[in-house]
């Protein structure tokens, strides 16, 4: 390929990609804030995989009885004092 | 084709330019709500079309030199350079990757390669890809810059244009280096993007950890990748240096190491995260310094800062990397130091005894392995620096160091997994370690009667000592492991009725980051075992006239004849080596010494059989100029074969990792309460 041919062949790509990256869309992704309520969703999700791990564990014999049951009442009060959290959002 | 390339080079910096302007502009008009001419999202939208151009454009200048490699264009300097006209159509790819000019090239590509993907994926979470994007270009706009002004490829050449190139490299004349340097790109540049979501996700004080979910497959993946690279290089050592080993400490090797540790430490300590909100400080740190370290590397080897027989491309960029690492740094510290606030924890370590604090002790093993190495790493620089010489540490003084850290994290790997998290009780480590600790002692006195003692004739043996820690450690953690498995699929068993293999599949579908982690580890072992087997490597070297017989461990090689040969590339010399075991011939092997045309530079190629046990190694030296007999080198290397089948179950246990859970039955959504969810996994 001559020089010509390749600065030629270089203004032809130039050419597409910024037709590419200009071509003016009227549709295009955008997202609204993350809110409080998405975040304690999340973190419910969290606590719900780590108690399935829990009793998983426990039913494997990991955990003696008492260690499962302090543990498992841990994670339970945190799950309620967020899905109360989560109700007054939600109803607000 | 060199003006197309130059072209596409510069087009492509100028579409990384617009990319980090526009980009970071339009999320500075977002966060500030600023009314505006033109539409932030639309801003945002084209910068992000922007990056997935400047893909293009690099891909069109990696494609013009490529065109131009098989073309033998020796007009370009870099083809001249790293390229001939008889060389094989594989190894032209590898003149890619084989000098400074390509390889930061092959850099830019991989990284307009993740960034391309990163841009078409977006939807994920607009806001937090459109600032991982724009991270990604300013990390693009470096490298461009270099490319376009301080290495460029299509360097043209000054004066007559020679007929044939100087050749590739012998070294990288073999099969494997059309792949290894990839491999190892990947993964160096792939930590760019967990890189960009990290500070991306401190900017924007992102609520919560799923940018954590986010980002695990591209940070699993590109750990893979490096896995692979620094096991793939080790292989390329094993099989064409002939030196008979696989690590020698040399700087490359070091520089893949060293994010390598900092990654598998974030691998663990994200979990944490992710479950607890703890670590938080912490994580950003380790893939700041991830991302730092494989900069540092490619300085450390690409900027002539120190020379390796790995590095086939060096020159004074060293500086750009430096001022370029410097304002990383400054980037992240004064970022960290903005959103402070934001990475405090949500809970401390409850216990010493703890699954959390088992991660936190991995994570401060690997840490501190990190800083040994990268101490060894720097201390010729700095030696030289201050006191005039160049003082450089011996593969002993890492072994010396690495060896117990390595062995500690070996033991980690058993322990961790049997810890609950918070706390535990001294009945629940006698419940779960009672296996595991019987499992090593008796691995203990097995080999004790196998003869692996770590004193002979009274004198202490490190390498036995360590061997046996090695594969004592090795049982307990298969133990340990095993029983997680067999325990899992015993509950799944039970309720379901399945058969045992059943059981274990559905086991290793419903939590296959858990078990996909839990086969990482039975690799490691495996590898580890491997290493091990290097205790009792044997060698012998002798002069061979015809029907000569050397003898090591139970094989004796005879020499059947020595001969030559020639193609276009190069010309061979070679030994026939029959072997033998118990008086029966087993097969034949036949080492060769390679003299490249282009380069007249000469290469061995070692012959090598390779069983579960061990593999013969065998070395052909050359012809002794005063008797014209061939000199033979040959190993015996035990176990050898265990780390490559160690890197497949860790490559294994990856990619089951990286495969997306099932559902339980009837649990669809997950929404059930939690109560109901436990009986199943």
């Amino acid at each position: 390929m001559t020089n010509t041919l390749g600065w030629i062949a270089g203004a032809l790509l130039l050419v597409a990609l910024l037709v590419y990256t200009f071509w003016p869309e009227n549709v295009f992704a955008s997202q609204r804030e993350k809110t409080r309520l998405d975040y304690l969703l999340e973190r419910k999700e969290q606590l719900n995989e780590n108690l399935r791990d829990l009793n998983f564990e426990f039913k494997a014999g990991k955990y003696p009885e008492e260690e499962f049951q302090a543990q498992r009442a841990q994670l339970e009060n945190e799950t309620v004092r967020l899905m109360g959290e989560i109700e007054i959002l939600q109803r607000a | 084709m060199a003006a197309f390339g130059s072209f596409a080079l510069l087009i492509a910096l100028a579409l990384a330019a617009y990319n980090l302007l526009a980009g970071a502009l339009a999320l500075r008009l977002i966060a500030t709500g600023q009314p505006v001419a033109i539409s932030p999202e639309r801003l945002a939208d084209t910068a992000r079309r922007a990056g997935i151009a400047g893909f293009w454009a690099v891909t069109a200048a990696a494609f013009a030199l490529v065109w131009s490699v098989f073309t033998n264009d020796f007009s370009l300097t870099y083809i001249l350079e790293h390229s001939n006209r008889a060389l094989p159509a594989a190894y032209k790819f590898s003149a890619l990757w084989s000098g400074q000019e390509g390889s930061l090239l092959l850099w830019a590509w991989l990284l307009g390669a993740y960034g391309f993907v990163l841009r078409l994926t977006h939807k994920t979470d607009v806001k937090l890809y459109a600032y991982a994007g724009a991270i990604l270009a300013s990390i693009q706009f470096f490298f461009l810059l270099v490319l376009n002004f301080a290495a460029p490829p299509f360097a043209l050449l000054k004066g007559a244009i020679p007929a044939d190139g100087n050749g590739l490299n012998p070294l990288l004349q073999y099969p494997e280096m059309v792949i290894h340097p990839p491999m190892l790109y990947l993964g160096y540049v792939g930590f760019s993007v967990p890189f960009a979501f990290a500070l991306g996700a401190l900017m924007m004080r992102y609520p919560g950890e799923k940018w954590i979910r986010i980002t695990r497959v591209w940070t699993m993946v590109t750990w893979l990748f490096l896995t692979c690279g620094v096991f793939l290089g080790m292989h390329w050592a094993y099989a064409v240096l002939g030196w008979g080993g696989y690590w020698s400490w040399d700087p490359v090797e070091i520089a893949s190491l060293m994010p390598w540790l900092t990654a598998t430490a974030f691998l663990h300590s994200v979990m944490m995260q992710e479950k607890k909100g703890m670590m938080k400080s912490w994580n950003v740190w380790l893939i700041f310094s991830t991302f730092l370290l494989t900069m540092l590397g490619t300085m450390l080897t690409r900027g002539g800062l120190v020379s390796s027989v790995h590095a086939f491309a060096e020159s004074p960029i060293g500086y750009w990397f430096i001022v370029f690492m410097v304002i990383v740094l400054a980037v992240c510290i004064f970022t960290y130091i903005l959103q402070y606030s934001h990475l405090k924890s949500e809970r401390t370590i409850e216990s010493l005894v703890s699954r959390e604090s088992a991660f936190l002790f991995n994570n401060l093993v690997l840490i501190a392995a990190c800083f040994v190495i990268l101490w060894g790493a720097l201390f010729p620089v700095i030696s030289e620096y201050f006191a005039g010489n160049k003082v450089t540490f011996d593969a002993a003084w890492y072994n010396r160091i690495a060896v117990p850290i390595g062995l500690f994290l070996l033991c980690l790997a058993g322990v961790g997994p049997l810890l609950p998290w918070r706390a535990t009780s001294l009945r629940s480590i006698r419940r779960n370690f009672v296996l595991p600790v019987i499992a090593l002692w008796v691995t203990v006195a097995v080999c004790l009667i196998a003869g692996i003692r770590p004193w002979h004739d009274g004198a202490f043996d490190r390498g036995y000592f360590y061997a046996l820690v090695a594969f004592a450690l090795s049982a307990g953690v298969v133990t340990a492991i095993g029983s997680e498995f067999l325990r899992g699929a015993g509950v799944i068993a039970r309720q379901s009725g399945r058969n045992f293999f059943a059981a274990t599949y559905l086991l290793i579908r419903r939590n296959t980051r858990r078990y996909g982690g839990y086969t990482v580890h039975i690799g490691v072992v495996v590898v580890v075992i491997g290493l091990a087997g290097s205790a009792f490597n044997r060698s012998t070297e002798s002069e061979m006239a015809l029907h000569d017989k050397l003898v090591i461990g139970p094989y004796t090689l005879e020499c059947v004849g020595a001969t030559q040969d020639s193609n276009d590339n190069y010309n061979s010399e070679y030994a026939l080596l029959d072997v033998s075991k118990g008086g029966k011939t087993l097969f034949q092997m036949s080492p060769e010494k390679r003299v490249y045309l282009a380069s007249q530079q000469p290469q061995t190629m070692v012959a090598i059989h390779s069983i579960p046990t061990w593999d013969l190694y065998v070395v052909y030296e050359g012809i002794n100029p005063d008797t014209g007999q061939p000199i033979i080198k040959a190993f015996l290397n035990p176990l050898v074969s265990w780390i490559w089948a160690g890197v497949l179950l860790m490559a294994l246990g990856t990619l089951i990792a990286l495969t997306p859970n099932q559902k339980p039955a009837g649990n669809g959504q997950g929404t059930e309460p939690p109560a109901k969810e436990a009986i199943q996994l």
